[in-house]
C-alpha cells in the first residue's frame, strides 16, 4: 500500500462522517451553545442584546407566568401519562384477543388520529367543546345536566381548559401508544402463558407476572417518550385556545411560554433561559423515571 | 489497499467512458465517493444558478413592484379596485397584494424583520400588536419612521389625530391609521319591539342594565354578549371611561381607581346570579345564537357591523344600531375596539412610491366612499365622511344610515395608547378579569371590591416587573 492510499484509508472515515458533523455543528451544536449564551442576555430581537449575567435565571425563579406554565405542563404530563398508557395498554390487550371481531379495523380506527396531525385535532376539538352546540357539551349535559349546563365553556373556563386538553390528547395519542404495546404483546413468549396456566395462574396473575415483565422495555420506552412529549406540549393548546394561553393562562405550557417570550415579546434571551430550564426538568424527570422503573439498573 | 475497495462491485452506475475507467482507480475513495462528489457539484451549481436567476428576476421587478400584505379579508377585497387605479396612475408599477394570516403579521412579520428575510414593502398590522414592533432602540424598529411625511401631508389635521397614538413610539410615527372604529351596540329590533323597549330611552349603562334584567331569561336569552375569558370588552369599557392599559408615558394604569371601578361594574354583569351578559364564542356559534335570539345586543364597532351582515344574513331588516350607553348622563356614547395601521418596512426599496400607495389607499375620498360600502369601516380621513355612501340607508340595519351613525360618534372616540408590552398588558388584565369573575361567582359581593383591587394590583405589579427588565 503506497503512502497515498494509506492516507486515503486513514482519512476515509472522517471524510464520510464530515457532512453529518458539519450539519450537526451548524444546526444543532451551535444553536445549543448560542442559546446557552443568549440565556445571559436581555434581547429585543437578535440584533439588540444587553448582558445581564444571571438575572434571567433570577427573574425566572420569581416569574409567576413561568410557574403557571410549569404547573400546567406537569399536570398535563402526569394526567396524560396516567390516562394514556393504561388506556393504550387496555386497547392493545383487547385488540390482541383473537375473539375480537374487526380487530384490524379497530386498530386502524384507534391509530387514525395520529394520521391527521395535532392542528387538525385541535381545530376539531375546539368545535366539539363549543358551549350550547358542541357535541361533547351536549353529551355531558345529557349525562349530568346540573353539572354540565349547556353553556359550559370548556375552553373559556380556567378550571376546564386543562381537562379539555387532556381529553383531546387522550383521543389523539392513546392509539399511538397502543401500536407499541400491540407489537410488544406479540413478542411475549406464548409458552410462558401456557406454563402459567398449567401452574393455575389466573388472568390477573398472568398479566402481572408474564405480560407486564414481557413488555417492560416497551412500557419504559413509552413512559419516557410520552413524558418528554407531554413536556413539549404546544400545538394542541395553541390551536384549541385560539393561539392564546386560555383564560388566566390555564392552558399555558412551558413551550408556549418559551414561544411567546421569544417570538412575540422578542426576548430571545429569556426564552433561552426558559428553554434550558425545561431541558433541565425533562432530564430530571426522565432520570427519575428510569430509576423508579429500574431501567438504569438493568442497563 | 487499493482505492477500488471503496467502490461498489455491483453498482448500477457504470462509468461509460474508457477515460473514466482509466481515471477511476486513481480517484480517492472509489466510485461511491466520486458520484457523491459529482452530485454535490451538480446540486451546488444548480442552486447557485437558480439563486442568481431569482435575484436577477427580483432585481428586474424591484424597480416597479410593491409587495403589499394585509391580514383582513375585508380590506384585501376592498383594495382591489384601488390597486388598479394606482397602477394606472403609476405606469410600470405592479402591486403584489397578498392576504396573509393574522399570525403572519402579528408574530412572523416580527421574526422576519429581525432576520431580514423576504418582507413586504407595505403592510397593515392590527392595533393590538403594533406596540410590540416598537420594542428596542428606536433606530431598530422594523418600520420606516414616517413622522415627517405624515406632517408634510397634513394627516394629523385631516385624520382623527387620536388614532395616531397607537402607532407612535417615543415621538416617532410609524403607521397611518386605517380606521376609527367607533363602537355602537347592535340589537335585535324584533325582540325590543316585542318586549316594548324603546332603544332611545337607553341613555346610560344603568338604563341598559335595567332593560337587560327585564329581557334576560337565564340559559335562553341574554341582554348582551360580553367576553369573560379575554379582556377585549373590559378594555373597551376602560377606554370609554378615559382609561387604558397604559398612559402616554408607558406606565401601567389599569390597576388605578378607574380600572378598579370598571372591574367592579363589569364583573357582576357576567358573574352575578341575575347576570345579563354571556359569551359562547365566535363564528357559526355566534351566528346561531343571534338567530336564536340568545343574544339581544352585540358590541358593534364599525368593522363588526359588516361581519354581522355577512355571517348572519338571516337577520337582515331585524337588526338596528344604537350608541353605546354612557357611563353617566351626558358623557361619551362610544368607545373603540380594534384598529389597523399601515406602515412601510425598512427593507422597502421604493419608500416614496410606497408612501404614494398609502396616500392613495387611505386618502382618496372616492375610493374611501366605495370602500365604506364594501367594509362598513369608517376611515380616519374626516373629509371622506361627507361622501354620499356614508349617507345611504342600509336595509340590513332596518334602514339606518350607518355612515352617519358611526361618523357622528367618531370625534369622541378615545385614544388607544400603545406600549411594547401591549400583548402582556392585555393578558394580565385578562387574568385579573378571569379571577375576579371566579371570585364573584363563589362569593358574590362579599369583599369583592377589596379582592378586585388586590387582584388588579397583582397583575399591574407583574407587568411592571416585566417592563422593568427592558433595558431599552
Amino acid at each position: 500500500m503506497n503512502n497515498q492510499h494509506r492516507l486515503q484509508h486513514k482519512m476515509a472515515p472522517y471524510i464520510f462522517v464530515a457532512p453529518f458533523l458539519v450539519l450537526f455543528a451548524a444546526f444543532q451544536a451551535w444553536p445549543i451553545i448560542k442559546s446557552l449564551m443568549l440565556a445571559f442576555y436581555v434581547t429585543a430581537g437578535p440584533k439588540n442584546a444587553v448582558f445581564v449575567g444571571t438575572k434571567n435565571f433570577q427573574f425566572l425563579l420569581n416569574d409567576p407566568d413561568f410557574f403557571i406554565a410549569v404547573k400546567n405542563t406537569a399536570t398535563f404530563a402526569f394526567c396524560s401519562v396516567l390516562l394514556q398508557l393504561p388506556v393504550a395498554l387496555g386497547l392493545a390487550i383487547l385488540l390482541s384477543q383473537k375473539w375480537v371481531r374487526g380487530r384490524d379495523f379497530f386498530r386502524l380506527a384507534f391509530f387514525s388520529p395520529q394520521l391527521v396531525g395535532s392542528v387538525f385535532v385541535g381545530v376539531l376539538f375546539s368545535v366539539l367543546f363549543v358551549p350550547q352546540y358542541g357535541i361533547i357539551v351536549q353529551f355531558l349535559n345529557w349525562l349530568s345536566p346540573d353539572r354540565f349546563p349547556l353553556d359550559t365553556k370548556f375552553l373559556a373556563d380556567q378550571n376546564l381548559v386543562m381537562p379539555a386538553i387532556i381529553m383531546t390528547a387522550l383521543w389523539m395519542y392513546a392509539g399511538h401508544h397502543m401500536v407499541y404495546f400491540l407489537a410488544a404483546l406479540q413478542a411475549v413468549d406464548k409458552d410462558l402463558y401456557e406454563a402459567a396456566q398449567v401452574d393455575g395462574a389466573s388472568g390477573a396473575q398472568q398479566f402481572r407476572s408474564v405480560t407486564l415483565p414481557g413488555i417492560r422495555p416497551v412500557v419504559i420506552f413509552t413512559l419516557l417518550t410520552s413524558t418528554i412529549g407531554s413536556f413539549q406540549l404546544f400545538e394542541l393548546p395553541f390551536i384549541m385556545l385560539g393561539q392564546g394561553s386560555g383564560p388566566n393562562k390555564s392552558g399555558l405550557t412551558v413551550v408556549m411560554y418559551l414561544y411567546q417570550t421569544g417570538f412575540v415579546t422578542g426576548d430571545l434571551g429569556y426564552a433561552s433561559t426558559v428553554g434550558w430550564k425545561l431541558a433541565f426538568f425533562v432530564l430530571i424527570i426522565s432520570l427519575a423515571q428510569l430509576k423508579l422503573t429500574g431501567a438504569l439498573k438493568n442497563e | 489497499m487499493r482505492s477500488a475497495e471503496f467502490s461498489t462491485p455491483h453498482s448500477a452506475f457504470r462509468i461509460p467512458h474508457s477515460a473514466f475507467r482509466i481515471f477511476m482507480p486513481s480517484f480517492p475513495f472509489g466510485r461511491a465517493a466520486f458520484w457523491i462528489l459529482l452530485l454535490c457539484l451538480f446540486s451546488g451549481t444548480a442552486r447557485l444558478y437558480f439563486t442568481a436567476h431569482d435575484a436577477r428576476v427580483a432585481a428586474s421587478h424591484s424597480e416597479t413592484n410593491i409587495k403589499f400584505w394585509t391580514f383582513a379579508k375585508q380590506h384585501y377585497d376592498a383594495y382591489q379596485s384601488a390597486f388598479d387605479t394606482f397602477e394606472k396612475k403609476h405606469p410600470g408599477t405592479k402591486i403584489e397584494d397578498q392576504l396573509v394570516s393574522w399570525v403572519a403579521v402579528t408574530q412572523r412579520l416580527q421574526a422576519a424583520m429581525w432576520s431580514g428575510v423576504d418582507l413586504p414593502d407595505v403592510v397593515e398590522i392590527p392595533i393590538d400588536t403594533a406596540g410590540g414592533y416598537f420594542r428596542g432602540p428606536i433606530d431598530d424598529v422594523g418600520f420606516l419612521d414616517i413622522t415627517e411625511r405624515v406632517k408634510t401631508a397634513g394627516l394629523l389635521d385631516g385624520m382623527v389625530a387620536s388614532r395616531f397614538t397607537s402607532y407612535t413610539s417615543r415621538g416617532h410615527i410609524f403607521g397611518v391609521p386605517h380606521d376609527v372604529h367607533p363602537v355602537m351596540l347592535a340589537y335585535n329590533a324584533e325582540i325590543f319591539k316585542k318586549e316594548g323597549v324603546d332603544a332611545d330611552s337607553i341613555k346610560t349603562w344603568d338604563d341598559f342594565i335595567r332593560v337587560g334584567k327585564k329581557l334576560t331569561i337565564p340559559n335562553k336569552r341574554y341582554m348582551i354578549e360580553f367576553e369573560e375569558a379575554r379582556s377585549a370588552h373590559l378594555e373597551m369599557c376602560l377606554f370609554q371611561r378615559n382609561s387604558a392599559l397604559f398612559d402616554i408615558k408607558g406606565n401601567v394604569i389599569f390597576d388605578g381607581e378607574t380600572g378598579v371601578k370598571t372591574m367592579l361594574w363589569f364583573v357582576p354583569l357576567i358573574a352575578a346570579k341575575d347576570r345579563i351578559a354571556n359569551n359562547l364564542g365566535g363564528g357559526q356559534i355566534l351566528t346561531k345564537a343571534v338567530e336564536d335570539g340568545y343574544f339581544v345586543c352585540l358590541v358593534c364597532p364599525d368593522w363588526r357591523s359588516k361581519s354581522i351582515e355577512k355571517d348572519i344574513p338571516s337577520m337582515s331588516g331585524k337588526m338596528k344600531l344604537m350608541p353605546l350607553p354612557a357611563v353617566s348622563p351626558g358623557q361619551r356614547r362610544t368607545s373603540t375596539w380594534g384598529g389597523t395601521m399601515i406602515g412601510i418596512t425598512k427593507q422597502c426599496k421604493h419608500p416614496d412610491l410606497a408612501w404614494q400607495l398609502i396616500l392613495h389607499l387611505y386618502l382618496d375620498k372616492k375610493e374611501l366612499g366605495q370602500r365604506f360600502n364594501d367594509t362598513n369601516i369608517l376611515p380616519a380621513l374626516r373629509a371622506a365622511w361627507k361622501q354620499p355612501e356614508f349617507d345611504e340607508k342600509r336595509e340590513y340595519w332596518s334602514g339606518q344610515k350607518l355612515g352617519n351613525l358611526y361618523s357622528a360618534l367618531a370625534p369622541d372616540v378615545p385614544a388607544q395608547v400603545t406600549s411594547p408590552f401591549i400583548a402582556q398588558g392585555k393578558a394580565k388584565l385578562g387574568e385579573a378579569l378571569v379571577d375576579c369573575i371566579t371570585y364573584y361567582r363563589a362569593n358574590g359581593d362579599k369583599n369583592f371590591e377589596s379582592y378586585a383591587r388586590t387582584r388588579l394590583k397583582k397583575s399591574g405589579d407583574e407587568l411592571r416587573a416585566l417592563i422593568a427588565r427592558n433595558p431599552y
